[in-house]
């Protein structure tokens, strides 16, 4: 196990050495230790491009997304655990349209966009992310989890539907919302192909299009690149660390009773 | 066998003004086309204990869902205090209800499980708080109240389920299978203080149960329900001693009262297997069941009662008190309740007698008595 999560960890030790040393990557041997390491390489980021502007639209994309998903995801995931006419039609339907891959949905999801007057906005970004199917569901799995006399005790204690999904499901639901705070932060944050579609100023990009856009206009500066992947990399991270526990037991809620 | 009334509250509960209590008209269930209630008519008086009783599937939890409006109701009418609740959602019952697995939000501490309806009703935190205590107080929990649900036991959770109803002072509480997920010890302490709590706080109150001995020690009145109809309605003593059907009388009473089949025969109850009895009352030649309770069959001799049968002990089950003792009249089981150490061991024959008085006799076709 262990010998696995080191081999696992090379990768990032490699990128973060080399952010921090600007060495050849392609030198032989490679240098294991980092060899007089230094910030200046991150301080080039943030100064040569627009890193603080590309970091805000990121943040403010993401927090979108996530608030989004987190409303839209339990309302949707709460209905379906409820009875309702045609509900296993509503199902199979969510269920097929995970099998449309994202990239046949861009052109209807652009105009769409750009009939609501969003395009090139931190919403228009966000808003093919503000829910996604596979949340819906795994919210809908802690909820059924959820035993039914709780739910009954609620109304006979005066809750509506919507209290009883506020004050009692997601309180129980941990996991699940620490499931798609992460999920779609890491999934908003990384995102590059809409936000490449929909934005049209620089003042719009996004960090994954910041670094194409940075990969164009320098060439030779490893070390530079390699700092803004870090860079890129560490709030998702932060945001993974922060809530692992909850994020492994929403994956698996609903696999076993009790 | 003619019973006196029990108690002052049975006598109340026999003549139910339409004002107070609860009254079930025609009610009836149906899940598409499978009916599992039909329309059952009941009238529950102010202040009264109510067990409903029955083996799992008799609907007596839909029936208690029902009325707390947590379950649809296909056909007939309810009412609580004169008022039609057909209609009206839970909350607006004034209904609180305690269930089988307690139902305590696990997020919230022993207080906050007790005062969460009240703070939705807009009551004053002063008046929750005096609320919440008296019932601590009355349940014994005073030293939980700040704990989580977690981390009680489970009679101290079924204590704050039942804190959690008092505390609403509403016009019925309903019980789902309150003991069920208890251990036999604490199973038989907790109904005590059911029985308590019943004293010190008189509210209508509906129980479900499938446990015959929590209907009998608990109960004012008792519902005993099978495949979601009434089979009788009585006192404790009513519904022991004069079961109206096959079925109450095999269901109530541990070991179940015998049943052999009989027939009338010249004036006399001819049991199979057995001796006849003097008997009158049913046709000629009629198929019959004489019931006849395990505690009824002595050893032959005793006064004031007729022989029955030479039976052979096929299992002796000595308990201490007494000592059940199984055996075949006509290859049809039974099982009598004798004195201590009066059979040893399986195998020995032993001359069994009856009072007359004691044979409740059943129509076979029908299962109701005659």
């Amino acid at each position: 196990m262990v010998v696995i999560c080191v081999l696992m960890l090379i990768p990032f030790y490699w990128v973060l050495k080399t952010s921090l040393t600007g060495e050849n990557i392609y030198a032989y041997p490679p240098a294991i230790i980092p060899v007089d390491p230094h910030l200046f390489n991150y301080v080039d980021v943030w100064y040569m491009i627009p890193f603080p502007r590309y970091l805000l639209n990121s943040v403010i994309v993401t927090l979108m997304a996530v608030c989004g998903n987190l409303l839209f995801n339990t309302a949707a995931g709460y209905a379906l655990t409820r009875d309702f006419p045609a509900k296993r039609w509503v199902v199979l339907l969510l269920l097929s349209c995970m099998l449309i891959p994202f990239q046949a949905t861009i052109i209807p999801a652009y105009l769409i966009t750009s009939w609501l007057g969003v395009l090139n906005t931190h919403l228009g970004i966000a808003l093919p992310m503000l829910s996604t199917i596979i949340c819906i569901f795994i919210f809908k799995a802690s909820f059924e989890a959820v035993p039914r006399s709780l739910i009954d005790a609620a109304r006979i204690d005066g809750l509506s539907e919507w209290r009883v999904m506020v004050r009692i499901m997601l309180p129980l639901s941990k996991p699940a919302i620490a499931t798609n705070v992460i999920l779609n932060s890491i999934w908003s944050w990384n995102a590059f192909m809409w936000p490449l579609i929909i934005t049209r100023s620089p003042e719009m990009q996004t960090l994954p299009l910041g670094l194409a856009r940075f990969l164009s206009v320098m060439e030779n500066t490893t070390g530079a690149l390699y700092a803004f992947v870090v860079l890129v990399l560490v709030p998702g991270l932060a945001i993974f660390l922060m809530a692992q526990k909850e994020f492994i037991q929403g994956l698996t809620s609903g696999a076993t009773k009790g | 066998m003619p019973m006196p009334p029990p108690i002052a509250a049975v006598e109340e509960a026999a003549s139910p003004s339409l004002s107070s209590g609860v009254q079930l008209r025609g009610v009836v269930k149906a899940y598409g086309s499978t009916q599992v209630v039909h329309g059952v008519d009941l009238d529950i008086a102010d202040k009264e204990f109510v067990v409903f009783v029955g083996p799992s599937g008799c609907g007596k939890s839909t029936l208690l869902r029902m009325i707390a409006g947590l379950e649809d109701i296909t056909g007939g009418q309810i009412r609580i205090d004169g008022r039609v609740v057909n209609e009206l959602d839970p909350s607006d019952r004034d209904v609180a209800m305690v269930f089988q697995d307690y139902a305590l939000y696990p997020h919230m501490t022993v207080f906050e499980n007790m005062a969460f309806s009240l703070r939705y009703r807009g009551v004053a935190k002063a008046e929750i708080r005096r609320r919440v205590d008296e019932a601590a107080r009355i349940l014994d929990i005073e030293s939980l109240v700040a704990r989580m649900p977690r981390q009680l036991s489970g009679g101290q959770r079924q204590r704050v389920a039942m804190g959690r109803a008092i505390v609403r002072d509403p016009r019925v509480f309903l019980f789902d299978e309150p003991l069920s997920n208890l251990d036999a010890k604490l199973r038989v302490a907790m109904r005590t203080e059911i029985k308590r709590l019943r004293e010190r706080v008189a509210i209508t109150t509906i129980y479900v149960t499938h446990d015959q001995v929590e209907a009998m020690t608990l109960a004012d009145r008792i519902v005993i329900l099978n495949h979601g109809r009434i089979e009788q309605v009585g006192t404790p003593e009513e519904v022991y001693d004069t079961p109206a059907t096959v079925f109450v009388a095999s269901f109530i009473g541990a070991p179940p009262m015998n049943l052999l089949p009989a027939r009338q025969e010249d004036g006399t109850l001819a049991i199979a297997g057995g001796a006849a009895m003097p008997r009158i009352g049913a046709a000629e030649g009629r198929a019959l069941l004489a019931g006849i309770r395990p505690e009824h069959l002595v050893p032959a001799g005793t006064p004031g009662t007729l022989p029955l049968i030479d039976a052979r002990a096929t299992l002796v089950e000595p308990l201490g008190s007494d000592t059940l003792v199984s055996f075949e009249v006509a290859g049809t089981p039974a099982i009598a309740r004798l004195p201590p150490r009066s059979v040893r061991r399986a195998g020995e024959m032993v001359p069994l007698a009856v009072a007359a008085d004691n044979i409740h006799v059943f129509d076979q076709q029908t299962g109701q008595r005659i």
